[in-house]
């Protein structure tokens, strides 16, 4: 015991003594934490129009007006010819361009079909689809006044319905610079649904996450990044730091057991990553507006155990390795396999069969369902019951093969 | 009794390169026992089996008849190892590095202070200090006494004094005489020649191989050869001369003297030797006998008589 608790006392003084590990470890993350949710964010909040307009009429001139009154669209103004919205386009000037054709506002009061031609910098294909489902929506809204206002009821359906739109994404010629060739991307072509001939208006509630505020899923994304740096990083270059400066030897001939060697290395990692993710709570609450829905302790609980994994992970990958390089290499491999596969920043649901099944190995994919259900939904323990099990064996082969793998007599 | 004793120990890195070959070795308890040997003869290598870091390929290795492999955890409580290079925490202090060891060892320091204190009076002014900010020869003096804090039955010491320098040698090796006192053995390899004479017995290491174990005073006895010494303005051209030289001798720089061990009568060779040098135009000064140090033993055993 006396053992264990000077091997605990040391580790501490050297984490207090080392500015840099000291940074890296409290700094380094609260920092990241309170700048990363406001960049890595999917919304869109400001989107350069441009118009052209061959039909000046009416009809086309209420609909340009009706992008100035949101508040997405920031509108660049009437361009004459699509020359001059390419090179716009091309200097990132415009990000849209609606364009009418001519006899616009003839063709829908003679019930003909006609076509709007929605051009959008698909560079970005989220920020495309997005944008021009925007651009439905508000053209959509549209028409369905417009059909509602000028024409008796039974005619504006027909009417709606001819007003059919094509939107199809910015093409360039070819030759052109390769940013732009991305671009060229043809996006399936969209066809918007006719406004109801029977008024019925859609109302979405997004459950847990309300206002559809896309902060209330990264920040708990970037909690879980923070606790499994904290765990697996740093213990994966602390106990290869003593074996490049040569003090493991020098432990090594002394009676201490490995385990015991083992359990003072973690019992101060496995501190300082809970005292981190309490901050990183406080943080979430005061500074987000996320509070925990559900249970406070079950939620420290699990992340006791995936700690303890992550911890496990880290002492294996620093005895296999020879110096700070080389498991600095692994951790960072490892790392964004475990990030890219968990669902932090991209729904699991989308990746193929293979990767759900790479995922039953991932410790993170795991943890990230606990987070998102117990802070968001205010899950109880039988909802998590699985990916506890699921962690808490993992805690135990992972560091059962750092003991074993930690070797006290070379061969 | 003997303290360690080595029985056909191997020990070969990859398969490929053969550190340590048939090695048979006893060491008395309560003696100074040297290795001596050149960089790369495989001191340290057996150092490391010896301190249970390393598995031999083969052989039996017994420290006061407990198996180094068998029973590694009992040995460890008896032996105290100060390794080639600073293996302290350098971000921990003086004292919190004696403290950590202390415990590691499950004893205290007020137990053992009368083994270190000699040493430790030369370091507890520093120790508040950082390890890693203390000069040579105090991380040294440190390390000694992390390694003497459970008074260890038998001290290892692997090149303790190597990059150190010649005043504070001369201390450590005051010191170990010190710590031998205590009834501890002390086990120390080095690769200066001129140290080996402050152990008890010495063993010869060369290639893997021990080419000799003895006293050194029964070494220096052993030399066959007739040591002669003298300075030359320029040693390089002599050496290139020296290759012709009839006589069956070793000949060496040495510092800035040239020593030749002549296997001849000398009562002939000597004018012959001084005629050789004459015909050849190699001005020298005055060539005289002298008394071999280990070193010129080292060579000649390694070398053997050699006639050109």
């Amino acid at each position: 015991m006396r053992t264990i608790l000077i091997l605990i006392k040391k580790e501490f003084l050297q984490v207090f003594r080392n500015p840099l590990l000291l940074s890296i470890l409290v700094v380094a993350p609260m920092v990241e934490f309170m700048i990363f949710p406001f960049c890595a964010d999917y919304e869109i909040k400001v989107l350069n129009i441009a118009f052209i307009d061959n039909d000046r009429s009416q009809i086309s001139k209420d609909i340009i007006h009706s992008f100035n009154s949101s508040e997405i669209f920031v509108s660049k103004g009437l361009l004459t010819s699509k020359k001059d919205a390419d090179e716009k386009m091309k200097h990132d000037k415009i990000d849209l361009l609606v364009e009418f054709p001519s006899h616009f506002e003839e063709a829908l009061y003679k019930n003909e079909p006609t076509v709007i031609a929605v051009t959008a910098n698909a560079i970005n294909s989220v920020k495309a689809g997005i944008s021009t489902g925007y651009v439905q929506e508000i053209i959509g809204g549209y028409m369905q006044d417009f059909a509602a206002a000028h024409t008796p009821s039974n005619m504006s359906a027909a009417m709606a319905q001819q007003a059919s739109m094509q939107s199809n994404n910015a093409s360039f010629s070819q030759g052109e610079e390769r940013r732009r060739s991305n671009s060229t991307t043809v996006m399936p072509e969209q066809t918007i649904t006719p406004p109801m001939p029977i008024h019925i208006s859609i109302s979405n509630i997004y459950w847990y996450n309300e206002q559809m505020n896309y902060k209330n899923l990264i920040v708990p994304g970037i909690l879980v990044i923070l606790v499994t740096l904290i765990g697996c990083y740093v213990t994966a270059l602390n106990l290869v730091r003593e074996k490049e400066i040569g003090t493991i030897e020098q432990v090594n001939v002394t009676p201490i057991r490995r385990w015991q060697f083992l359990l003072g290395k973690m019992i101060p990692f496995w501190l300082l990553g809970m005292a981190e993710f309490g901050a990183g709570l406080i943080i979430m609450k005061f500074v987000f507006g996320i509070s925990v829905q559900g249970s406070l302790p079950l939620l420290l609980g699990i992340t006791a155990i995936y700690l303890l994994v992550m911890l496990g992970l880290g002492f294996f990958i620093s005895s296999v390795s020879e110096n700070q390089l080389q498991s600095m290499f692994i951790v960072l491999f490892l790392f964004i396999v475990f990030v890219l596969l968990s669902g932090v920043f991209t729904p699991t649901e989308g990746m193929p069969g293979w990767a759900h099944k790479i995922n039953y190995l991932n410790p993170m994919s795991f943890y990230i369902e606990v987070i998102k259900k117990i802070i968001l939904k205010g899950s109880e323990f039988e909802s998590v019951m699985k990916e506890t099990i699921v962690l808490s064996v993992m805690a135990v082969i992972i560091n059962t093969g750092a003991v074993l793998s930690y070797r006290e007599a070379s061969k | 009794m003997s303290a360690i004793s080595i029985r056909g120990v191997n020990k070969t890195y990859d398969g490929k390169v053969v550190a340590l070959k048939d090695i048979h070795l006893e060491v008395e308890e309560g003696e100074v026992f040297g290795l001596v040997g050149p960089d790369g003869a495989g001191k340290s290598t057996l150092f490391n089996i010896l301190t249970t870091l390393l598995l031999p390929d083969a052989g039996d290795i017994r420290i006061f008849q407990m198996d180094v492999i068998q029973n590694y955890k009992a040995v460890r409580q008896i032996i105290g190892y100060l390794p080639g290079t600073f293996s302290l925490y350098p971000d921990l202090s003086v004292q919190e590095n004696l403290d950590f060891f202390a415990v590691m060892y499950k004893s205290s320091i007020e137990e053992n202070m009368n083994i270190i204190e000699p040493i430790w009076k030369q370091i507890s002014p520093f120790k508040d200090r950082k390890a890693g900010k203390l000069s040579g020869g105090m991380k040294q003096k440190l390390a000694l006494c992390c390694a003497l804090i459970h008074r260890p039955r038998i001290l290892f010491l692997d090149e303790p004094t190597t990059g150190v320098d010649p005043v504070s040698r001369k201390e450590f090796w005051d010191i170990l005489k010190s710590i031998r006192q205590h009834g501890i053995t002390v086990v120390v390899s080095t690769p200066y020649m001129d140290e080996a004479t402050r152990c008890d017995r010495i063993a010869l290491i060369q290639n893997g191989e021990i080419i000799g174990v003895n006293p050194p005073q029964t070494i220096i006895q052993n030399f066959k050869g007739h040591l002669y010494t003298f300075k030359s303005d320029d040693i390089f051209s002599l050496l290139q001369v020296m290759e012709q030289c009839p006589l069956r001798c070793n000949y060496y720089p040495y510092g800035e003297h040239c020593h030749v061990a002549f296997y001849e009568d000398m009562e002939t060779a000597m004018p012959q030797f001084e005629r050789f040098l004459d015909e050849h135009q190699q001005p020298h000064s005055k060539i005289t006998a002298i008394q071999p140090s280990v070193e010129d033993c080292f060579i000649e055993i390694v070398k053997g008589p050699i006639s050109n």
